[in-house]
Parts: structure tokens; C-alpha cells; sequence
């Protein structure tokens, strides 16, 4: 498909107006046909103009179908086989992204009213660190609690197996019953205070994109500049910035991932019962 | 050059009106209308493309899995039979960190308060949310060029107020305010510090097992949001219109400076 640009979408119409306009000047002993050419300039004028704003939109409407206006049906982006960048083709061009932890957090309890004015204006220079845009971020994402839910799971499933076991058993005493009857409810509360209620962890992180003629290359510009960036933010911050990899980037960037699918489930299981009693 | 061409047009149509006999009253509110239409796309987009979307009910396909609903307030992924609704709230905390509009003390007050005012809001958040920067510097020495040519301007009308036979108190102090704050933004280039464009915005994700439900969780959030960084005397608003769609796109790759200042206006 060849991607057609704002510039050029603009052209065609700025050059139709144009024309339009110069034919109704070109048709003076016609009033009916200057009108409708008049009508037709005046259309194509305020095409033109939304440009300014619509011109991607432009190719996927005319070619809408449903009422879906199909921008992008493919993913996305694709991770890059290294794991530490994302690569993204959009309108004929190949991108690359890569994203940079930033492990600082002191809570401002800990800092003397100097040092909370200096860590601003050290949040300010780290902003200037390139000229080419730069997003900074802080999220505040669920923990996934997957394995550990889990973990809880089976041990509660194994500790009602046994408690089964010793109701069917005639040779357990009462104190051994009552204690695995303790354990069961033990595990089945714990299970119950994990799984309904999320937990959250706050994270800094950059993020740079560099384009390129092919993934390799704009991979490869990408990760210069995040190291670049890192080293930067590593000297002006003293910490330790690395560039993000695997999960830890797909959190930066999906919400299927910011917000884990089994926690979440867990938690929204657990509204639906509420709601049914 | 997008306003001055189509205003242009319509003006020589209304000019030419005449040649189209009866019908040039018919034409010259037509060529109005459109200068009418161009002033509300130029200036409220967000109220025309969400009304045109809404009444034709187009839904928007971000990406695989990624829609943007008619009433485009928000961009939805389904995966793994649940809806996760994200929106976003634009912020401009330029008060804070990038522009000494003020050279008294309290610039300082309000950096020191910026720490604790973020973890007091941080705290008072049970959900995912995401607040991001996108910034880009500008060169020095075109910024430094740009302030000095309003100080040099600045100076003559002084010196002229000043040289009058009654000089207006309020207009010296007026433009001595102005070229402090000048200077002050010259000294800040002079240490180091570089010129940034900017834009802020803040995101959150909602979820739902129905579209409906993970929507209406996410106005929650999102009024939730609003209310808390309130209390960093910023102003916050919800994005709605074609720009989520960018915003959305900005989660996987950035644009250069130039698409930035057209989509958006940058925040200085």
C-alpha cells in the first residue's frame, strides 16, 4: 500500500481547490455552473484544511467498511529478537523503541527541603538530556502475584486433600483433625487477602525511538541512544539506569501486562460472587 | 498556512459572488459557513471529530485487538476475555520545572513541595496509572537569540517611557518585571540548562469482563485522577478526539519534533 503522507494528501487538495477556484473565475457568462463550482471549491477547501489534522485518517475512511475504521489491523509492534527493543512499521517506515529503568525512588520523608528542590532541578536537567524527543515516565502498575497465588493454591488444595484423608481416616486423633483443619483455614484466608486485593509497585523509566532503513538499524540506533540516555540519567541521578528487557518492557508499554491477567481475574471473580450473593 | 489558504479561498469566492447571478447570497453564506468550519476544526476538534464518530457510529481499529470506541473517549484491548480500557488526562506542570515566570522566592517553595505532593498523590491511588513526559530540547543558541531580541525591544520602550516628559510608573515597572524574568531565563541558558518543548500527559488503565464495565471504571479512575493532581495547581483535562489515537501510538514510538508541534501545541 503506498503510504501516502499529510504533505502530499494536502497538495493533491490544496491543488484541486485551486484549480476549482481558478475555474469558477474562468466561467463568468455561466452563473449556475460558477455556483457549482463555487460549492465544489468550498468542499474541497475545508478538505484541504483537515488535513491539518485528519490526514491519516483520510486512506482508512475511504476504505472503511462496517463502520470500522481500520488504522492498523496487524500488532502493534514486535519485539526484536534480542528482547530489549520494540520495532514498529507504520506508514512505510521502520521504527525502534527501547526503554530505560530508572531504579530511583526516596520517599521526600527522607529528604531535607534543599534536597527536594535539588531533586527537581535534577528532574528538570535530565529532561534536556537529548534533542530528540524523549518520553519520561512513572508508573504505578499491579504486582503480578501469579506464582505466589498459585503457590497458595496448591498448597490449600493439598491441605484439603489431607483434610479429606483424615475425615475418612478411623486411625487420626481429634488433635490431628482439628490442626489440619486449622491449616485449611489458614491457607484459605490467606488465599482470600492475596488474591482479592491487588498490590502495586511505582516505577520511573525513558523512552527513546530512533528510525532506521531496516529493523537491525533502527534497533541498533535505538539502543545507542538508550544507552546514551542511561548513562546520562545514571550520572546525574547516581543510580544504576539499565535498558529494560522481556516482561519487564512489554509492562511499559501493554496493559495486559501492567495489569497481570490472573490477578486481575482473581480479583474480578471475586466481585462477580460478591455481586451474586 | 492551513487557516490563512482556506480563509483565502472562501474570501475569493465571496469576492466573485457576483458572477454567480441569483445564487451569489446562496454563496456567500456557504463560503462563511466554511470559514466557520475551518475555525471549529482549527479550534475545537475535540468536540467535532467524537460528534462525527458518535452520529455515524464509526468505531476506530487502533491496532489488532485495539479500538477506539464511537464515542471516542477512550481506546479499548481485548485479550483473554477481559476489556482493558485506558484514557487519558492531559497535565502541564510548566509552573514547576520550565519556565521562571516568576524570580521571587517562591519558585523555590514550590520545586520543594513538588516531592511530597507526588507521593501524597501516589498514595492516594489504588489503580495503574502511567504519567509521562514527552520532551525535546530546543537548540541554545536560537532560544538565546530569540530572548535576547525581546530584551533588546524591551529595552527601547523603556528608555522611551523613561525619556518621556511623564512616564508612566505602572509601564516601567510593567516592563522591568518582563525583562527580569528575561534575564533570569538568559542566566538559566548561561549555567547549561537547555530550552525543552514538552507535553504531559497522564494514562490509566481500567478492567472489565464487558466493554461497558471497564469504561464506566475507568471514568471513575479518571475523575479519581483529576481530583488528586488538583492539588498540584495543574491544569488537567480529558482527552477525548483523535488525539487518543496518537497518544496511543506514542506508547510504542515518538514522533519527531515537527509531527509533535503539529498534532499537539506544545507546552512551553
Amino acid at each position: 500500500m503506498l503510504a501516502l503522507s499529510q504533505n502530499f494528501i494536502f497538495t493533491v487538495l490544496a491543488l484541486t481547490t485551486f484549480i476549482l477556484l481558478l475555474l469558477t473565475f474562468l466561467t463568468p457568462g455561466t452563473p449556475l455552473i460558477a455556483f457549482t463550482l463555487a460549492i465544489f471549491t468550498l468542499f474541497f477547501d475545508v478538505l484541504t484544511f483537515s488535513t491539518k489534522y485528519y490526514a491519516s485518517f483520510f486512506v482508512p475512511f475511504l476504505k472503511m467498511k462496517n463502520r470500522n475504521l481500520v488504522m492498523e489491523s496487524e500488532e502493534p509492534f514486535i519485539m526484536a529478537p534480542s528482547g530489549d527493543a520494540i520495532v514498529i512499521r507504520r506508514e512505510g517506515e521502520v521504527y525502534a523503541s527501547a526503554f530505560i529503568r530508572i531504579p530511583t525512588y526516596r520517599s521526600a520523608t527522607e529528604m531535607s527541603q534543599e534536597e527536594k528542590v535539588d531533586f527537581s532541578r535534577l528532574f528538570s536537567r535530565a529532561l534536556t538530556l537529548t534533542k530528540r524527543p524523549m518520553k519520561f515516565g512513572a508508573q504505578l502498575y499491579v504486582i503480578n502475584k501469579d506464582a505466589y497465588i498459585n503457590n497458595i493454591r496448591n498448597k490449600l488444595n493439598e491441605a484439603e486433600d489431607r483434610y479429606q484423608n483424615a475425615m475418612i481416616s478411623k486411625d487420626i486423633s481429634k488433635e490431628a483433625s482439628e490442626r489440619i483443619r486449622g491449616e485449611v483455614t489458614m491457607w484459605h484466608n490467606l488465599y482470600d487477602s492475596v488474591s482479592k486485593v491487588n498490590s502495586h509497585a511505582l516505577e520511573a523509566f525513558a523512552m527513546t525511538t530512533s528510525s532506521g532503513g531496516n529493523d537491525e538499524e533502527a534497533i541498533t540506533l535505538a539502543l545507542q541512544q538508550a544507552d546514551e540516555i542511561a548513562a546520562g540519567i545514571s550520572s546525574i541521578f547516581g543510580v544504576t539506569a539499565s535498558i529494560a528487557q522481556g516482561e519487564e518492557l512489554l509492562r511499559f508499554i501493554e496493559p495486559d501486562y501492567m495489569i497481570p491477567l490472573v490477578t486481575v481475574s482473581e480479583e474480578m471473580r471475586g466481585k462477580a460472587t460478591l455481586e451474586e450473593r | 498556512m492551513y487557516l490563512g489558504f482556506s480563509s483565502m479561498v472562501a474570501l475569493l469566492v465571496i469576492i466573485n459572488a457576483s458572477s454567480f447571478g441569483g445564487l451569489g447570497f446562496v454563496a456567500t453564506v456557504l463560503a462563511i459557513m466554511t470559514i466557520a468550519m475551518t475555525l471549529i476544526i482549527n479550534y475545537a476538534d475535540f468536540v467535532l471529530f467524537p460528534l462525527v464518530t458518535m452520529v455515524l457510529g464509526i468505531k476506530i481499529i487502533a491496532a489488532k485487538n485495539c479500538y477506539i470506541p464511537k464515542n471516542s473517549n477512550c481506546i479499548i484491548k481485548y485479550v483473554n476475555g477481559i476489556y482493558y480500557a485506558t484514557g487519558f488526562l492531559t497535565a502541564n506542570v510548566y509552573n514547576y520545572i520550565f519556565e521562571a515566570e516568576g524570580v521571587d522566592e517562591s519558585e523555590d517553595q514550590k520545586l520543594g513541595e513538588a516531592p511530597d505532593k507526588w507521593e501524597r498523590i501516589v498514595m492516594n491511588i489504588d489503580f495503574p496509572f502511567r504519567y509521562n513526559i514527552i520532551t525535546a530540547s530546543q537548540d541554545i543558541q536560537v532560544y538565546r537569540d530569540e530572548l535576547e531580541g525581546k530584551r533588546g525591544v524591551m529595552e527601547v520602550q523603556l528608555s522611551r517611557e523613561m525619556g518621556n516628559s511623564t512616564p508612566n510608573q505602572l509601564t516601567i515597572q510593567e516592563l522591568e518585571k518582563k525583562m527580569n524574568i528575561l534575564d533570569a531565563r538568559i542566566e538559566r541558558l548561561s549555567t547549561g540548562e537547555r530550552p525543552v518543548n514538552s507535553m504531559m500527559y497522564i494514562e490509566t488503565t481500567a478492567v472489565g469482563v464487558s466493554e461497558k464495565e471497564a469504561v464506566d471504571a475507568l471514568a471513575n479512575q479518571l475523575n479519581h485522577l483529576q481530583t488528586l493532581f488538583n492539588s498540584f495547581d495543574l491544569s488537567i483535562t480529558r482527552v477525548i478526539g483523535r488525539e487518543i489515537y496518537y497518544l496511543f501510538t506514542f506508547n510504542y514510538s515518538l514522533p519527531d519534533v515537527g509531527t509533535l508541534t503539529r498534532i499537539f501545541s506544545i507546552q512551553k
